[in-house]
């Protein structure tokens, strides 16, 4: 992936299965963000191939996005528009029907459900990622793609972005968590693909970076 | 003392870091910018001086009577225009300041700075040098433009200080209330004036007869009562600009509480929308409703040039002049960069399964039912006094009304996409683009439109009502050919990852 003359990712060979979640880590400007768009089919590719749900990027980005659900890294929302106003708008573009009660839930869920009507500008950055993984996983996704999800969260959007991501990994979804949070992404995740300098340095099964070992580990492949 | 200077050692230092984002193709094209209006000023003071005698203008003693009005509506404008930016333009958006200690000599300091930089300023500083030279004639012609150039800075400074004390009495409690008031009592009392006939009288004994006269003195060479009056002014520049502190100050230590309101008050729910298009136009509708300075913007676009028609008595035929200015205006609040208004929520916006040219139509609805509302505003203010129109003016008056509109969304929606910026439109006194580049978007903008309402002026004077809608044929085919070239140009993925990674950054 090029922005002009700059190489901002390269190289980078992923597969997700379904069903299962994998840890993008990194430090910052690793490319974790930019794989994320790619996938997400924001960003168009500019060489290789990206295939979401044997869905090509590239040449159906519209197919893509259906079967996405994308929380972006920084964010996401609307200011001026209400969380309910996004759902709407998520759920007419996206076609769902019967979605009212889900979603409810969903902002309950993550105790979203008493600012269902307020406009996001004034929301917190907490409660703003917050609704970004409401927002990317409400429609139940094949394709999860979570970018960040846990930066500035209470430890109860903590909780509750585990629970969508064990959840969507129960009814078959692929998640990819791009985080910095080595602790909790390998609490919520079976893979782990490490990433420097815009490209894949290892990956590896994310026990393998449980605990100070794992701590080492990650800290020896940033470096 | 020490303040001011820290202050103004503080705005260099913004500066600095705001021309450091400039490549040096920007840096050129500012510089070429700079020499253009340095001529175009000194030609506007000079060429009219000489034209006096090849026009024989008998007439040029008729102007004498309008020049303090003119001055006095200068400054009248400068303080119209800080109102409505929210006291004075920022020179580095405010969130990116919040972390240090910018005082409000700087922030004073850089909106006086800033004041300038808008295309209206320019053509009222120009037609007020013009005017005043062609009058007087080439004797002494740097004398006589002092006093003219030191009260263009005076009136600007003094449009600060109203444009400050009013948006520190705006974020006061009950602020919108009572500048609503405000606003209806000045209304009333103009409206007043204008029907018993008194405000020829008032605008005649204008305190700014004096600056007029300055300007005489420096053509006869009355050495003694030209340096009092330029003394006088310049004394009076200083006063006003430390002055303006204390409003300035005022107003920034306030919290934006309209603001605050709005985003954490409560929307109303909404049926789900019955169609891709609606769910799209209902979000594009509630990020410029809902936001403050963009519904009073708008408001006020809406309104200052309707009154201003009313008051003075517009013939249907210089209406058509109007839109161009009101649809100009309304697309420099936000339309310039249409995308901004998403905010960060553009990556969420564009990862939505969508064709994308139905988020460019929904944009362009949007931004066409708001400039078109402004201008039925504006058109329906002014035909009250106008009287009936023949069926060509009216006809005229549609006309412009749609063409301007539909030029001025094509040339919005293109620099939106050729040329996004990160703004954060919360502050009125943000601008869509940097303000360098406001003042190129606005000069465009201005020459295009006035351009085809002056078409549509001679259209209007013909006896048949299907010349100007013949007229609005080519003008609209070619609005459509833009707009259609600038939809295909969002379609294209990288066009549109460049537009959303800038504008959501």
């Amino acid at each position: 992936m090029r922005f002009g003359t700059v190489e901002a990712v390269r190289g980078i060979d992923l597969s997700v299965l379904a069903g299962r979640a994998t840890a993008l880590l990194g430090r910052n400007g690793a490319g974790k963000s930019t794989t994320m768009r790619v996938l997400a089919g924001v960003i168009p590719p500019t060489e290789g191939s990206v295939l979401v749900n044997g869905i090509d990027v590239r040449h159906d980005p519209v197919g893509a996005k259906r079967v996405t659900g994308y929380c972006p890294d920084v964010g996401g929302l609307v200011p001026r528009a209400t969380p309910w106003e996004h759902l709407q708008l998520a759920a007419r573009l996206r076609r769902l029907d019967d979605w009212k009660e889900r979603a409810r839930d969903a902002l309950d869920q993550f105790e979203l459900g008493g600012v269902a009507h307020r406009v996001t500008g004034g929301f917190s950055h907490g409660m703003g990622r917050r609704l970004s993984v409401v927002l990317a996983a409400f429609h139940r996704p094949d394709v999860l793609l979570l970018d960040e999800p846990f930066d500035g969260v209470d430890p109860l959007g903590v909780d509750a972005t585990q629970q969508v991501i064990a959840d969507a990994r129960t009814r078959g979804a692929a998640v990819l968590v791009s985080t910095h949070l080595r602790d909790l992404a390998v609490e919520v995740c079976q893979d782990a693909l490490v990433l420097r300098g815009g490209a894949a340095v290892a990956g590896m099964p994310a026990v393998a970076l449980v605990g100070d070992a794992g701590a080492d580990t990650y800290r020896a492949l940033l470096d | 003392m020490r303040q001011l200077a820290a202050g103004v050692v503080d705005l260099r230092a913004l500066l600095a870091f705001r021309s450091s984002g400039l490549n040096a193709r920007s840096r050129r094209r500012l510089r070429i910018a700079a020499a253009t209006v340095l001529v175009l000023t000194v030609a506007a003071a000079v060429v009219p001086a000489y034209l006096r005698e090849p026009l024989q203008a008998e007439h040029a003693r008729d102007l004498v009577a309008v020049l303090p009005s003119l001055y006095l509506g200068f400054a009248v404008l400068a303080a119209l225009a800080a109102i409505g930016s929210g006291g004075g333009r920022e020179v580095v958006p405010r969130e990116q300041l919040v972390a240090f200690p910018v005082s409000a000599v700087t922030e004073h300091a850089g909106a006086l700075l800033l004041a300038p930089l808008n295309i209206a300023w320019l053509l009222q500083t120009w037609a007020l040098l013009g005017t005043t030279t062609y009058v007087l004639g080439p004797r002494n012609l740097v004398l006589v433009v002092v006093p003219l150039l030191l009260w263009v800075a005076v009136a600007t400074a003094l449009g600060q200080v109203v444009g400050w004390a009013f948006e520190a009495i705006r974020r006061g409690p009950n602020g919108t209330l009572v500048a609503r008031g405000m606003v209806l009592v000045l209304s009333a009392t103009i409206a007043a004036l204008v029907a018993t006939d008194q405000l020829t009288a008032l605008l005649d004994n204008s305190p700014t007869v004096q600056v007029y006269l300055g300007a005489v003195y420096g053509s006869a060479a009355v050495w003694s009562r030209w340096l009092l009056a330029v003394g006088v002014l310049a004394a009076l520049l200083a006063v006003v600009v430390l002055v303006g502190l204390v409003p300035a100050r005022w107003a920034l230590l306030r919290p934006l509480r309209e603001e605050v309101r709005l985003e954490s008050g409560y929307q109303r729910s909404r049926p789900s929308p019955g169609s891709d298009l609606a769910a799209l136009l209902r979000i594009d509708r509630a990020s410029i409703w809902r936001a403050v300075p963009l519904r009073r913007g708008l408001l006020v676009l809406g309104l200052m040039p309707g009154a201003v028609a009313l008051t003075g008595s517009l013939e249907w035929g210089m209406i058509t002049v109007l839109p161009g200015l009101v649809a100009s205006g309304g697309a420099l609040l936000f339309g310039v960069n249409a995308w901004c208004l998403d905010g960060r929520g553009a990556l969420w916006r564009d990862s939505l399964p969508t064709d994308p040219r139905l988020g460019f139509a929904a944009k362009a609805i949007v931004l066409f039912e708001v400039l078109l509302a402004s201008v039925a505003v504006t058109v329906l203010l002014a035909s009250v006094r106008a009287g009936r129109p023949t069926a060509t003016e009216l006809a005229a008056v549609v006309m412009v009304a749609l063409v301007v509109t539909a030029q001025v969304v094509a040339a919005s929606l293109q620099w939106s996409v050729t040329s996004p910026y990160a703004v954060d439109m919360r502050s009125a006194r943000a601008t869509p683009a940097p303000p360098v580049v406001m003042v190129g978007y606005s000069a465009r903008l201005s020459v295009r439109t006035t351009v085809v309402g002056l078409c549509f002026w001679l259209a209007a004077l013909g006896p048949d009502w299907r010349v100007p809608v013949l007229l609005a044929v080519p003008f609209g085919c070619w609005s459509a050919y833009r707009l259609r070239r600038t939809a295909q140009l969002w379609a294209v993925p990288q066009n549109r990852a460049r537009v959303v990674a800038v504008v959501a950054t």
